[in-house]
């Protein structure tokens, strides 16, 4: 009877921004990034990277709530770099890792096809 | 601003490849993107499969959305799916939708009129799509397993007729599972198995023959010549510690050492037939990038203040 529909799950409606942040006030080079319709699958990628910056103090995300569709990425940051400039450089680094995974996978499936005809 | 990169490179090695079915080495990157293949694999690749359903008559022993229900199941060919739009997104058509860039029309006519029971496939559910048709299960080379036969929707009586229109629309498994194109997909970290040859040596013939049985799959075995226990299949481990609690058990600790290699993933992924196995992977690795894609900040990504009540009062020193 409350349940939401499935479709709340991925889509994001009419007025509500995919991405958002929160600076904090009180702490400096810090921000929680409030990105809606995600949950895991991205949560968890964007969070491990992050750690790999060097540059980054803190990175955690959480879902609030299992049946509010949404996850809160926190990041703090050294003042060589800020929250924002993390995120963006986290997310170009996974893009160009899934790029790499890419062709390296289409050139396996390339080469184990041509290697199966004999 | 210095070029800063924390990319890794990922490395893929296929071990077997079937349409249906493959498996393959996943190295140098980290557990969370192979688990986010996998949970894309399994719920955000695209597929089409039926939707809506119109029946016109139906005097079958099943009731309408109890076919109708059967109807989505089945898988649908939907190489088309990934270039296909989404209805709820779809301009063209009118409101409906039914058009051809975001729907596929079937229909099904059966009406037994012998006395032996008339079963009605997935073969009789007719396309206007010749690229979007029910998968086709003739894998096994037999001649008359049932697989021949398509799957099965409902058996008629004589007499009994079902005539429907379905329309098959893209969709994801979030949304409902009809819409998965993964039957199951696993991965498991590879592991390494070192044993101590010195301490093993020392062993009776019934010490070692009892390792080698403790373990509830065939990961070691008594070679027959040195009369040594050894790996013969490594990934046959499913990391049931069996080995170490009887080496424990026995008192001889750090025989065997087995650890799981921390970046190197075997992937097992085998789908409905709806998609290869691996156009699967490549789909999943594309949609990820998309997902990735829409969650960028761009410049007019605001600031937002009081949308997101739960974080402002300690956010804002309250």
């Amino acid at each position: 009877m409350n349940a939401p529909d499935r479709y709340e799950r991925f889509v994001v409606p009419e007025g509500t921004k995919k991405v958002s942040y929160e600076r904090d006030t009180k702490i400096i080079n810090a921000a929680s990034f409030i990105i809606e319709r995600e949950e895991h699958t991205i949560g968890n990628i964007l969070r491990m990277q992050l750690h790999l910056d060097e540059n980054v103090l803190f990175a955690g995300y959480k879902l609030p709530h299992p049946l509010q569709y949404k996850i809160i990425v926190r990041i703090h940051t050294t003042s060589q770099s800020s929250p924002m400039q993390a995120y963006n450089v986290a997310i170009n680094d996974l893009d160009k890792e899934l790029d790499h995974l890419r062709t390296a996978f289409e050139d396996e499936i390339a080469n184990h096809s041509s290697a199966r005809e004999y | 601003m210095e070029e800063r990169s924390y990319q890794r490179k990922p490395v893929v090695k296929i071990r077997e490849m079937k349409d249906d079915y493959m498996k393959f080495e996943l190295r140098n990157t980290d557990a969370s993107v192979a688990n986010a293949l996998r949970r894309v694999m399994i719920a955000e690749v695209p597929t089409v499969a039926i939707d809506l359903v119109e029946i016109e008559v139906n005097s079958s022993v099943l009731n309408d959305e109890f076919i109708a229900h059967r109807l989505g199941l089945i898988p649908l060919t939907s190489e088309r799916a990934m270039s296909m739009r989404f209805s709820r997104d779809c301009d063209a058509c009118d409101g409906d939708g039914q058009c051809e860039y975001c729907s596929v029309e079937f229909h099904l006519r059966a009406k037994c009129v012998v006395d032996q029971t008339l079963d009605v496939t997935s073969k009789d559910l007719l396309s206007s799509d010749h690229t979007v048709v029910p998968v086709d299960f003739n894998e096994i080379a037999g001649d008359e397993t049932s697989e021949q036969k398509g799957v099965m929707i409902v058996k008629l009586r004589r007499g009994q007729e079902l005539r429907l229109r379905a329309i098959a629309r893209k969709g994801i498994g979030k949304d409902h599972a009809k819409w998965s194109p993964a039957a199951t997909v696993t991965f498991m970290y590879e592991p390494e198995i070192n044993i101590n040859e010195d301490m093993m040596a020392r062993l009776s013939l019934e010490d070692k023959q009892s390792i080698v049985e403790s373990s509830p799959t065939k990961v070691f075995d008594i070679d027959p010549t040195t009369q040594q226990v050894v790996v013969v299949d490594a990934e046959a481990y499913t990391y049931d510690d069996e080995v170490i609690k009887k080496l424990e058990s026995m008192g001889k600790t750090g025989l065997i050492d087995i650890k799981a290699k921390e970046d190197s993933f075997i992937f097992t992924v085998e789908t409905t037939g709806a998609v290869k196995a691996s156009q699967l992977v490549l789909n999943a690795i594309e949609i990820l990038k998309q997902k990735l894609d829409a969650v960028r900040l761009s410049d007019d990504t605001v600031e937002a203040d009081d949308q997101f009540g739960e974080l402002g009062a300690h956010m804002r020193g309250g």
